[in-house]
Order: structure tokens, then C-alpha cells, then sequence
């Protein structure tokens, strides 16, 4: 990792160009939304339900309100738009009013002088709560006859179409049947139920915002958001505002992973400002960042897998049950994510994939990297490796003979399209050069720190035995099922201050950390020939750029900026072309001679050679565009449409090592090729794929967010380890990089692929270990060594295929547990 | 911090000190804070008084005499983690936390905050270790730490520092839990053998309240094990692996268990304090006579150990 790196700010696409905000980050001195202050803020705290089902009788606030230095205490009573927001349907109050549904729930909150004051009126709140019985169990509360869990709820989807459901603790049900006999059967069946836990986005900058009330009525928001129109929409309706007076401005963001999608503490901070008339600050401290946004979906799947002899996949059968939680967050387009992507990347000739996800009093689970697909990931490749298991094939080979290839048709009846190099990602990756075995001559292995537990675990090298697992992985990009999820972007070419020419960008595209400021200005140098870029603050004074997620900006907004400088040329490039006198023809599509190149306009045909500083002196040359992708359509109700924009690939291979007699676990090496698409910026790509490697691995070994009862009893980093630079290896990493040709530049989003494979293949390589079924995500050490259900093999389930799809049939068996 | 404000003391003397916690009767002891602070954020200790031991240099020395060592109760884990002279100690601070958390944390800190999955009590109870406290009405005070830890700290006291008996021979602490490094314990074991007399010390920590001996495990220790004539091979196995098997019994029967969480079952906890506890004695009987000391430490995970 020596390699010299190239200056900051100069280059075009393709270069390993550095972020522009790189050393305030690593110096310390970038403003991330929480260290916004100003002048006589206010700051603001909030009370949260300590139950996770309970009927309010009463909220006193006159006690709260008579604590020196409280400005104001909010609750439900004091919203004065709509009641309720959320990303799809608007079923979560801004604050519970008549019932808390989850242990966390947002009840009241308070603006003081110092924090100081703003805790001690929380305290001061009088809630009269009269605890109900929660219902945590997904399987219970979708089952016949399960008395309502928010009987107000309006049905969700544009229009609300996706209710109807036919249960009101379901957010969405979705049954894909395909193929000429969906009940088909091949000669070798497996099938298992697997057990996925919680995972929390855990970014490192906890949710903040800075609201300051303007003259005009309206509000002025800094905050740490991955989608500033969609907040805008939500707080606004809530507010009672008119969009235009909601003004929001993107704050530093320290890292998102799904988690800042959904609004958490805009509107609570935006009533108090309102109320005081005066800036406030809202923050959330490490605990109250676990319980305050949605997390990933936990899951319980149940898959029936059959073969052909010779190792051909005939059919795939699937029973996926999100737990979404207490509200709907974006439930409903996980569960269309996890259901359609239920059979992986292979071919099946036969397929029926069930799939729900289910309110619970449980807490909200919404967007995470990945987004429904990590947890099918695992489900259907644990399958792949016992397919393999009861074929005597090499798992490689077996994916690799059914690996999905463009063109090939998808459970929801439609050709997926191209590029899909599957196959190739498998087969690379298996041909990576293994690690060298445990040498306990080594000084890792001498020290205990390259053993499984560290230093102070004291392994004993003889009884650690290493394994190698495989995962393969598609995930879709794009916001999917008919959504137009477009991103705009104005550009202008002006003359700076010292009169050299530059490069002005504007979007509302969230920085979050994946390096759009760095890839939106070396687009900008590629297509406009300049050096300077500036980049404008993100808000929405420009039109939407989208959700920061689903893999979607490079793509998207790339694409809208790309097009907003594009247009900028023409237009420059046309005037000078009428300055030239040139005739109409060239005017109207001037590049037929003219080209932007190294800071000049030149046109060799007739004799131009303009130095930008010189074409700009009549004045900057502004353009607005707007990216869309391709249209898709919802699924009908045999599950069948074309519903993704895109696919890309990718294949991990997992080298562990095991503690026999401890059932720890330590990653020895990781291998990944992905499908990438053209590459903008390698360094970028590299610094994405580690990431999502990096958070596959915890999932797979050590991140979990637990509930007992429906209470998060480890809302802290003591307790919700995360990977350390000692768990994570060095990855051995290849681009595939076939363009995406429907895309700028060829480009294929690549945060989300390699989150999804990470987990399964880690998982797979402890269970050629240790020889033991794992159907549990993470594997927690006494997974590896106890005696118990975790042990003995086989089906944990019926669920046969003339039951598919019905509640009751899959006894939603803990694991580990039983 | 929720509701009140706290009045912050700063004394520069262990008499100052203790003048000021008489006085106030009740007081918060603050010092490397990294139990205080965040119970203080969360809210879970409102303290009316806190007083900060930071200036009290008299807190941060230890030392080694005829009736052992003495480590001050200021003394910082990164300090004890590099002393030569108490090569256990410092094994055991080594594993303690992340490189901030042995910056900050101290050993009065340990003492006073109790942790029952506390890396640092495990090995003391282990060793033997004395508590030295001081208050103005009573003066100082000597505590056995099994004692002091069912106690707790009396009001108005002050711990000192931290007395472990000299002994000479191997010393181990392991520990595991969620990660390769800077993790809180799950479970921890440390032997401590004193060659001259056969005894060996065993104590593990995140099963009970406190750190339990394993005394039937150190029973047989001292019947079994001659340490002029240390088990090699199969023998030292067969010790090593009985040894683990009495721990393992010690954890299953110790009393005040602490309760089972979602991630660790109990009966995982009693089998990893044994595991531990046979990989600790395999490598103190493996550990040469008379090459004690740091250099002995390190070898196969580290944290063999003598004094």
C-alpha cells in the first residue's frame, strides 16, 4: 500500500483522483452535522417509550416545563401538519400519541439551554403508560386471525396498492411462481431453515441536526441525511410548511449504510425551533442512535433446493419472513428485493418464492446496505454448499454450472440483462493463490495475534483448524419495481475570481462517505476540460438527486452531472461557433468541429484555438439535467415483471481458522471479484468493496443488535462489537469490469454487492471447519462447540411445497435455539 | 448529570483526599473515567459530588518490596502493561481494552467500579491480592480483595493501591470474547504458581458477581504437580485437561451466577473458563524454571508470565 498516489483535484475518470475532503477527515477538522453550532441555540433531547407495547393514558409536560432554562416541550398534541411521515407509507407518528409500539418510540421531546437542562426536563415528563403484551414473534403476528398491531395504518406503496394484503400485521406479501410446473422437483432435494439476525448500520457520527426558524416562516435545516428531498417532503407535511419554505442543507455525514434514509430526529428538532423561534440543536448520543433509526431486517427463511444427478438446478422453493418491526419504514420494497432475489444467481427451471414482511413490536427495521438481499444470500447459499454436499461436487463447480448468464429468465419471467459474468467472478476467485497454512513458527501464530481470539485467547495452534468457503451473489442497483427515481444536477462554466476558468456543480446528492464530490468532479474535468472544480453545498434549492443508496449515485447522479456539463459544452461551444461566424448547422450541433480540450476550445477544421478564460469572458454558461434510468414495472400477482434496472455480481472466497475447543473464529484471508462495470476512480472502487466486505464480516461473526422481549439490551459499542482493523484481512480484490451500457460511462453501483456474499462465504468456511450445520447469522461461539440443536443436521422444517406460502407451516425454528 | 450538577473536587493528597470524601460523606471517585463518564451520559449515576484523584501523585507509584508488590490505585493499565517486575500484571494489562481504554483506566478504577467481567480482578484474585484503603476517621486499612469486592468500598474510603504477595513462577491470564483485540472479556482465567511451595492460584472472572477460586482445581494442583520435577508430554495433557475439567466444575457450581445472555449461554461460559484454565496451567508447566520474567512471556499467545 505504498503506491504513490496521485495529486489531489486534477484528475479526469478512471484516475484514483483523492476526496476532496480527505485530509479534514483523517486531520480531524471536517464539520460532520453534529459539531454545527451557532449563537444562542437551543438544544434539544428526546423521550423515548421505555416499553415496547404500552396504551398512553397521559403525558404531563407542566413539570418539564417549569425546569429552569426549558424553552419547550413537544409531543403529539403540537404537530401541526400531518400526524405521521415515513419513506413509503405514512404509518409512524412523530410522536406516539395514543400508543408506544416499539421500546425506543419517540414520545416528547425538549429544547432548553444546555443539555444539561433539556435532560432534566425529560425526566421531568409525567407519560402514564399502561403496558400492553408486545408481540415480537414474526410468526405470530402474521398469523390468522393476530389481532391488528396499528390498526390506523394506511396501506403503503404510491397510492397505498400494497395494501391489501390480507393480514394488517403484513406490510407486503409476494408470491413468485415460475416455470411451466412451480411445484416441480429435482432427484436431489435439500432444504433447511435459516435464522438471520439484526445488524445495525452503526455509522460512526451519530444522527444531528441544526434547525434555525427564518423571517419568512419557514425553517433552515442542516442535517446528516442520505436523501434531502424525500426529509424535505416528510418534515414539511408534518410541519404543516409549504415545501419551499423547508429548506434543507446536507451536514457533514459520517457514514449512513441505509440508516439515515428514514427521518429520525428532523421533525422533532423542527417543531421545537418553530415553537422557540429560536436555532436548535437535536443529537442523538451512541445509545440513542441504536434505538432511534431502522436497522436491518432480521429473517427467518425457509429453502427447498433440487438438482438434477449431474448437478443441475431444477427448481428453488422459498419461504422469506422479514420482521419489519413497529413501522413500515421501507418494508416493502426489502421483502420485493429479498423475494426476487431469493434463487441467487442461477438458473432454475422452476421456482416459487414466498416471501413477507411483518409488523412486530419489535424495533423498526428498514434500509441497510444490501437491502433484503444479504439475508437471501445466505439462505440460498447454504444451500448451494449442502446441493453440493449431497451431489459430492465441488461447491465451485456447482455454481459455477448454474450461474446466471445475460439473457437467461429470471422466477419473475423476464431475461436478466447484461453484463452478468457470474460464472467467471466464481471461477476467479476460486483461482486465487490460498493463503499459506498456520506456521507456528510465524510470529503471528507465536504471538497468538494471527490465532483465532488474539494474543490473549491463548490458541493452541494443533486443535485450530482452517476452512474455505464460497458465496456468489447478484444485487439489483437502482430503485426498483416501476419507481423513477431520477437525480438532477446544474452545472456552470465560469471564470473564478483569480479569472481561470472552472468547473461549478450543484446537486442534492448526500455525500455519505462513497466519494460522489470526488467522482462528480472528475466527470466535471472530463467533459468540460478544466481544473477547478466547485462542488456547492448539497440542499434543495436544486432538484432531487435521490436517495444516497441502492447503489444508485455514481450511476444516477454521475449521470445527471455528466449530462448537466455535457449540455454546458454544447451551449459554450455554440456560442462560439456563432462568434466564428460559423453557419446554423454548426451552431446547432457545434461539436461536428469544435471540442473542448486542456482548457481550450479548439476546432482544427476551421482554425480555432480559444482559450476557455477567453470564451467565458461574455459571461458563465449554466446548464440543468436530469438523469433517468430505464423504466421497470411492479410485479403482477404471480410475482412476474421486469422489476430491476440492473444487476451486479459478485463471488467472495472465505479462508478461518477455528478455535475447536472455543469456537472462535478468526478470518484468515478474503478474496472478492466483482462485477464493477467501467471504473471511475480504482481507489474509490477499492475502498467500496472493503467496506462491504468489512460489514459482511461482522454480520457473519459478531454484529448483532439483540432484543429480549422487544428491548435492545446492547445499544452500545462495549456491547455491538463491530470489526476492528485485527479481524478484517487484507482483501484480495478483482474488478470485472465489463461496461453496463445503459449507464454513463458504463458505470454499475458497487457498494451493496459485496456486503451481501461477504457473510455466507465467511459462514460456509466455518462450517467445513468445524464439520457443523450453521444456520445461524452471526455464528456466535457456542454455535461451534456446545452440544445441542446446533449439532444435529438436518431439516428443521416442513414447509413442503403444497403448503408454501401459508403461515403456519414453517415453524420459524430458532437455529441454534430449536 | 440528569437532574443535578455535581460539584467537582480536586484534591493533590491522598490526606486532602480522603479530608474531602469525609466531609462530603458521599462523592463519586473520578479517575481514568471509563466506567464513570459514560454512566454519568447515561444517566444511570447522579452523583452530588465528584472528586477527581488525577493531582493525587501519591496514587500513581508502585513498587516492589520484601512483602511484595504495591501498585497505587492511580497507576494507569499502559503503565503496568510494559513493568518488568510484575510481569503478570503487566500480561493482564496488555489485554485490557483498546489502547485509549489502558491510557485512561487505572486500578483503583477496576477496584472501585467492580466489574464482574473485570480483566484486572480475575488476575488479582488469583494472586492473592490486598486491597489498601484510607479514610480520615479510620485511617488506612488492609482488605483481602474476595472481601473488599463482597463489601465494596466503605463510605468515606479511599483505595490506595493494590498489595499482591511475591511469588515465584509462572503466570497467566487468558481471556476471550468478541473479537481479536479491544474487546471486553467474556470470560477470563489467570493462574498464578508459586514454585517454592507447589501453590497455584486460580481464579476466573465473567461466570459470577465476582471472580470465584477454583479451589478443588488448585487442590489438585498442588497434590498432582511437582514443580522441581515438571510433567512433560502426556502427562502434563492428562494434568492440564483434569485441571480445566475441576475449573469448569467451579464455574458450573459457583454461586451468584451472572445472568445468561442471548450471545452466551452459561454452560458456553463454564466451558471456555476451562478450556482456559488448561491452556493457563499447560503453559506454566511448560514455562522453564528460572527463565521467568518478560522474556518468558510472549511465547504461543502470550501471557505466560513470571516473578
Amino acid at each position: 500500500m505504498t503506491a504513490a498516489l496521485p495529486e489531489p483535484g486534477r484528475a479526469g475518470i478512471g484516475a484514483s483522483s483523492l476526496r476532496p475532503d480527505g485530509p479534514a477527515k483523517v486531520t480531524g477538522t471536517f464539520p460532520y452535522a453534529g459539531d454545527l453550532a451557532l449563537p444562542g441555540m437551543l438544544h434539544a433531547r428526546t423521550l423515548r417509550s421505555p416499553h415496547p407495547r404500552a396504551r398512553i393514558v397521559g403525558i404531563d409536560t407542566s413539570a418539564a416545563l417549569r425546569v429552569p432554562g426549558v424553552a419547550a416541550v413537544v409531543t403529539a398534541a403540537d404537530v401541526p401538519g400531518v400526524a405521521t411521515y415515513g419513506l413509503i407509507g405514512l404509518d409512524q407518528p412523530v410522536f406516539a400519541a395514543t400508543e408506544a409500539r416499539y421500546a425506543g418510540e419517540p414520545v416528547a421531546a425538549v429544547a432548553a439551554v444546555d443539555a444539561r437542562a433539556a435532560r432534566r426536563a425529560l425526566a421531568a415528563i409525567q407519560v402514564d403508560y399502561e403496558p400492553l403484551p408486545p408481540v415480537t414473534d414474526p410468526e405470530a403476528a402474521m398469523a390468522p386471525g393476530a389481532a391488528p398491531l396499528h390498526p390506523d395504518s394506511p396501506g403503503y406503496g404510491p397510492g397505498g396498492d400494497h395494501a391489501g394484503s390480507g393480514h394488517p400485521n403484513i406490510y407486503r406479501q409476494i408470491d413468485i411462481r415460475h416455470g411451466d410446473d412451480p411445484d416441480l422437483v429435482g432427484d436431489v432435494v435439500v432444504e433447511d431453515t435459516y435464522v438471520f439476525g439484526m445488524q445495525d448500520q452503526a455509522f460512526l457520527a451519530p444522527e444531528a441536526a441544526l434547525i434555525t426558524p427564518a423571517a419568512d416562516g419557514g425553517i433552515d435545516m442542516v442535517t446528516a441525511t442520505q436523501w434531502l428531498h424525500s426529509d424535505r417532503e416528510q418534515i414539511a407535511a408534518c410541519l404543516g410548511l409549504p415545501e419551499e419554505l423547508t429548506r434543507l442543507t446536507l451536514g457533514g455525514v459520517g457514514g449512513a449504510f441505509g440508516g439515515r434514509e428514514d427521518v429520525t430526529l428532523q421533525i422533532h428538532g423542527a417543531l421545537l425551533a418553530l415553537a422557540t423561534g429560536a436555532p436548535v440543536r437535536i443529537a442523538y448520543d451512541r445509545v440513542e442512535s441504536f434505538l432511534g433509526h431502522p436497522h436491518r431486517h432480521p429473517a427467518r427463511m425457509w429453502f427447498r433446493h433440487s438438482a438434477t444427478r449431474d448437478g443441475e438446478l431444477v427448481a428453488v422453493q422459498a419461504r422469506v419472513i422479514l420482521d419489519g418491526g413497529a413501522y413500515a419504514s421501507s418494508s416493502v420494497a426489502v421483502i420485493g428485493n429479498a423475494v426476487t432475489h431469493a434463487a441467487g444467481p442461477y438458473r432454475v427451471r422452476a421456482a416459487h418464492l414466498y416471501g413477507a414482511s411483518v409488523r412486530t413490536n419489535n424495533p423498526p427495521c428498514g434500509a441497510m446496505r444490501g437491502f433484503g438481499v444479504p439475508q437471501v444470500t445466505f439462505g440460498h447459499e447454504a444451500q448451494m454448499d449442502r446441493l453440493a454436499d449431497a451431489l459430492g461436487m465441488d461447491p465451485v463447480e456447482l455454481r459455477a454450472r448454474n450461474a446466471l448468464k445475460a439473457g437467461d429468465v429470471l422466477p419473475m419471467g423476464v431475461p436478466i440483462p447484461g453484463p452478468m459474468p457470474a460464472r467467471e467472478l466464481v471461477e476467479l476467485v476460486a483461482a486465487r493463490p490460498l493463503p499459506p497454512p498456520l506456521d507456528p513458527a510465524s510470529p503471528g501464530v507465536a504471538s497468538g495475534l494471527a490465532l483465532p481470539g488474539g494474543r490473549p485467547a491463548g490458541a493452541d495452534p494443533a486443535r485450530v483448524r482452517r476452512g474455505v468457503g464460497y458465496a456468489l451473489g447478484i444485487k439489483n442497483l437502482l430503485f426498483s419495481e416501476g419507481a423513477d427515481d431520477s437525480s438532477a444536477a446544474r452545472a456552470r462554466l465560469e471564470l473564478g475570481p483569480d479569472g481561470v476558468p472552472r468547473a461549478w456543480l450543484h446537486t442534492a446528492c448526500a455525500e455519505v462517505g462513497q466519494g460522489f464530490v470526488t467522482i462528480a468532479g472528475q466527470i466535471a474535468r472530463t467533459e468540460l476540460a478544466v481544473e477547478q472544480i466547485v462542488l456547492a453545498p448539497a440542499d434543495t434549492a436544486v432538484g432531487s438527486a435521490g436517495s444516497t443508496s441502492a447503489s444508485r449515485q455514481t450511476w444516477m447522479s454521475g449521470g445527471a452531472v455528466r449530462g448537466a456539463c455535457a449540455a454546458v459544452a454544447d451551449r459554450l461551444l455554440a456560442r462560439v461557433a456563432r462568434a466564428l461566424g460559423l453557419p446554423p448547422s454548426v451552431v446547432e450541433a457545434p461539436r461536428r468541429v469544435l471540442s473542448l480540450r486542456d482548457g481550450e476550445i479548439i476546432g482544427p477544421e476551421v482554425g480555432a484555438r480559444i482559450p476557455l478564460a477567453e470564451a467565458l469572458a461574455d459571461g458563465p454558461v449554466e446548464a440543468e439535467y436530469t438523469h433517468h434510468h430505464r423504466r421497470t414495472e411492479r410485479l403482477d400477482e404471480r410475482g412476474q415483471g421486469d422489476a430491476h434496472v440492473a444487476y451486479a455480481a459478485a463471488a467472495h472466497r472465505a479462508v478461518v481458522d477455528v478455535d475447536l475447543d472455543l469456537g472462535l473464529v478468526r478470518v484468515v484471508s478474503l478474496a472478492l471479484a466483482q462485477d464493477c462495470g467501467t471504473v471511475l476512480n480504482p481507489l474509490s472502487l477499492t475502498g467500496q468493496v472493503e467496506g462491504g466486505t468489512a460489514q459482511g464480516l461482522g454480520l457473519a461473526v459478531m454484529e448483532e443488535l439483540v432484543t429480549v422481549d422487544g428491548v435492545v439490551v446492547n445499544p452500545t459499542f462495549h456491547d455491538y462489537l463491530l470489526p476492528t482493523i485485527a479481524d478484517v484481512p487484507d482483501l484480495d480484490f478483482v474488478a470485472v469490469t465489463y461496461p453496463q451500457l445503459d449507464a454513463p460511462y458504463g458505470v454499475k453501483g458497487v457498494g451493496e454487492a459485496p456486503t451481501g456474499t461477504a457473510t455466507p462465504a465467511i459462514v460456509a468456511a466455518i462450517r467445513a471447519a468445524v464439520g457443523r450445520d450453521l444456520r445461524r447469522v452471526p455464528v456466535r461461539p457456542a454455535d461451534l462447540v456446545m452440544p445441542g440443536p446446533t449439532a444435529s443436521a438436518g431439516a428443521a422444517s416442513p414447509g413442503g411445497a403444497e403448503t408454501i406460502g401459508e403461515a403456519e407451516t414453517i415453524g420459524g425454528e430458532d437455529g441454534h435455539a430449536g | 448529570m440528569t437532574g443535578t450538577t455535581a460539584a467537582l473536587h480536586r484534591p493533590g493528597t491522598v490526606g486532602e483526599a480522603t479530608r474531602v470524601l469525609a466531609e462530603l460523606g458521599d462523592a463519586d471517585l473520578l479517575a481514568g473515567g471509563t466506567d464513570l463518564v459514560p454512566a454519568l451520559r447515561a444517566g444511570t449515576r447522579r452523583p452530588r459530588a465528584i472528586v477527581a484523584l488525577r493531582r493525587v501523585l501519591e496514587l500513581r507509584t508502585r513498587g516492589v518490596g520484601a512483602d511484595g508488590i504495591v501498585v497505587g490505585a492511580g497507576v494507569t493499565y499502559a503503565e503496568l502493561a510494559g513493568w518488568a517486575p510484575a510481569p503478570g500484571l503487566a500480561a493482564t494489562a496488555r489485554a485490557v481494552g483498546s489502547a485509549q481504554i489502558r491510557n485512561a483506566g487505572t486500578v483503583g478504577g477496576a477496584l472501585g467500579s467492580a466489574n464482574p467481567r473485570g480483566d484486572l480482578l480475575t488476575f488479582l484474585t488469583a494472586a492473592d491480592a490486598q486491597v489498601l484503603t484510607c479514610s480520615a476517621r479510620r485511617g488506612p486499612r488492609t482488605v483481602p480483595l474476595p472481601d473488599f469486592l463482597l463489601a465494596g468500598r466503605r463510605r468515606g474510603e479511599l483505595v490506595t493501591a493494590v498489595r499482591i504477595p511475591p511469588t515465584h513462577g509462572p503466570q497467566v491470564f487468558l481471556k476471550i470474547g468478541g473479537r481479536q483485540a479491544a474487546y471486553p472479556a467474556l470470560v477470563s482465567c489467570a493462574l498464578v504458581v508459586d514454585r517454592a511451595d507447589g501453590r497455584v492460584g486460580c481464579a476466573f472472572g465473567g461466570v459470577a458477581a465476582t471472580p470465584p477460586r477454583a479451589r478443588a482445581a488448585e487442590q489438585f494442583a498442588l497434590a498432582e504437580i511437582d514443580w522441581s520435577a515438571v510433567p512433560t508430554g502426556a502427562r502434563a495433557q492428562a494434568l492440564a485437561r483434569r485441571f480445566g475439567e475441576l475449573v469448569t466444575e467451579a464455574a458450573r457450581s459457583a454461586a451468584a451466577q451472572l445472568p445468561e445472555g442471548p450471545r452466551d449461554p452459561a454452560d458456553y461460559r463454564w466451558h471456555a473458563v476451562g478450556v482456559l484454565a488448561a491452556r493457563a496451567l499447560a503453559r506454566c508447566l511448560a514455562a522453564p524454571a528460572g527463565a521467568e520474567g518478560p522474556a518468558a512471556e510472549g511465547r504461543g499467545g502470550g501471557t505466560v508470565a513470571g516473578s
